[in-house]
């Protein structure tokens, strides 16, 4: 029976973070030291809308019927949804330790806005629209945050921005915030499991890397930014460092990031593929790129299309299926599997092979409830982002990027150090995002459920 | 008809509308709360504490859902 404290990184890279920076984190290091340490294989896709959901819940993508921030909701052409805290239908830790009559403090856990009841406090997560917004559980709580750190910052503000001082000092103000709520909750607030989320590191990835490295193809030798990501990392550690002191000897304290990270080489327009490859047709040709619903879509001749994001998802139009569907269901398979061929084939912009993934959800998943993708497709081995636009001078291949910032994307493995009673330190291999859940209901001495999908690294002798 | 477990001597009944009773059985479902029973001493509790009404928000607005797209378009999630 064990307290167990959480201190989640969005994206922390475990080259990084456990390896090239490890001896300028002391804090880190001093946990890696006398704990458990390795990387952390997350989820298909690896994004934080569903992984965290993922890693608190133990339960896939697929199970969760969650594949990104933005669902099919059916088989219609427009029938999205956002997935926020009421799409996630699976107990995650805080709901096992409320049945269980142990208290949590959660905050910032990715997928917990609009916050539902536990016993415990609840601050939500970066998808909260405002501070406007009723983002804590229970509600008296937001006038307390208030107290304490002033507005509330769920994220960065204007991430959007060219002035990269700005975005600092965004980032920095954000992350203060968090974490002095985080020690006022811990001082405050009776708790079994702390649980909390520092987005941080993700933007700094995404707004800093070329910056730093000269690997990226957009690196500017001599910028004055070039450690800035490390920086970063001294600071967050010294900061985490505060929180420890809220730890015992007797209470486990496990670092995990739901993803890793690396640079971005490019992007590969998806759509604009499938258009090329007389698979997609739309109803204008733009001379300018435009997204893919602005260009209109001829439904009757199109077979596929995708979604433009960190990694990219392809829908077929089928017979039967979608309201004007043309593959047959007889065809599918091949179709498909056609598809995914020519997919994974997509040269870069040298004609060069890209290490490219393209996943069948019932080959992920055990089960796909919602409406999953057809495909899932990680171009050159995630390096390379999918863009969903079509139209203008570009071709398939695009280094520019006005929809966002380019200069990281995700890596399939996070990190995790865990640091209990009983568990020997040393590096280890084969831990799992599913695996997080079930290890930390063993550690406070819960019953792990047996529709988790992953087993307790301290059961299965990874820790 | 089995008798139901005696109620402790310092409990006392509160009356809610069925309406509500029911609207609560949806907010506790999926959660760690047995039942609305437990869920409202919870709630009361705090409530009481704090001497605070608290508001009912469960559904997104037009405007919050707005708000969220914008945010995930600026982190290169959605382009649309």
């Amino acid at each position: 029976m064990t307290k167990v404290m959480i201190l989640g990184l969005d994206c922390a890279e475990p080259s990084l973070v456990l390896e090239r920076w490890r001896h300028e984190l002391p804090v880190l290091s001093g946990l890696m030291d006398k704990g458990a340490h390795g990387r952390l294989t997350s989820v298909i896709p690896p994004i934080t809308v569903p992984a965290w959901s993922c890693m608190m819940s133990s339960r896939t993508p697929g199970d969760l019927g969650v594949y990104g921030f933005r669902n099919r909701s059916d088989h219609s052409y427009d029938g999205l949804f956002i997935a926020n805290s009421t799409a996630i239908r699976e107990p995650r830790l805080w709901d096992l330790a409320t049945r269980a009559g142990k208290p949590s403090i959660v905050l910032g856990v990715p997928g917990t806005y609009p916050p539902r009841p536990l016993n415990g406090v609840m601050v939500s997560c970066f998808l909260t629209p405002s501070t406007e917004s009723q983002f804590t559980f229970p509600p008296i709580l937001k006038r307390e945050v208030e107290e304490v750190v002033g507005e509330y910052l769920f994220d960065v503000r204007d991430f959007r921005t060219d002035d990269k001082d700005y975005l600092l000092r965004q980032v920095y103000e954000m992350t203060d915030r968090r974490f002095r709520l985080a020690e006022h909750l811990l001082e405050t607030k009776p708790w079994e499991l702390f649980a909390m989320v520092e987005m941080g590191p993700d933007r700094m990835y995404h707004g800093f890397w070329k910056l730093m490295d000269p690997e990226h193809r957009k690196h500017e030798p001599d910028n004055p930014f070039q450690s800035a990501i490390l920086d970063y990392h001294k600071h967050l550690d010294r900061l985490m460092g505060r929180l420890l002191a809220h730890a015992d000897e007797k209470t486990a304290v496990l670092v995990v990031s739901d993803h890793g990270g690396k640079r971005m080489d490019g992007g590969i327009r998806v759509n604009e593929w499938l258009r090329r490859e007389g698979l997609l047709a739309t109803l204008r040709d733009p001379e300018e790129a435009v997204p893919l619903r602005e260009a209109g879509i001829d439904w009757s001749r199109t077979v596929a299309w995708g979604e433009g994001g960190y990694y990219s998802r392809i829908f077929l139009n089928v017979a039967g299926r979608e309201p004007e569907g043309i593959v047959s269901p007889e065809d599918y398979e091949r179709v498909r599997g056609g598809l995914a061929e020519r997919l994974a084939a997509i040269p870069d912009e040298n004609g060069d092979p890209l290490d490219t993934r393209v996943y069948l959800p019932e080959q992920v998943y055990e089960q796909a409830n919602g409406v999953p993708p057809d495909l899932i497709v990680h171009f050159g081995d995630l390096y390379w982002r999918s863009v969903g636009t079509v139209g203008g001078r570009e071709g398939v291949h695009t280094f520019e990027n006005d929809t966002g910032p380019d200069d990281a994307n995700h890596a399939q493995e996070g990190l995790f150090v865990l640091v209990a009673p009983g568990v020997h330190p040393g590096p280890r291999e084969g831990a799992r995002l599913l695996d997080v859940a079930p290890t930390v209901l063993e550690l406070m001495g819960l019953d792990v459920p047996a529709s988790m999908r992953g087993t307790s690294l301290l059961s299965a002798g990874v820790a | 008809m089995a008798r139901r477990r005696a109620e402790r001597i310092d409990d006392v009944t509160l009356k809610i509308p069925r309406p509500l009773y029911e609207r609560l059985r949806q907010v506790i479902e999926g959660t760690g709360f047995h039942s609305v029973t437990e869920f409202c001493v919870y709630v009361l509790r705090d409530l009481a504490a704090s001497q605070t009404p608290t508001p009912d928000h469960d559904r997104l607005t037009t405007e919050e859902v707005a708000a969220i797209r914008g945010r995930l378009r600026a982190l290169g999630y959605l382009e649309d």
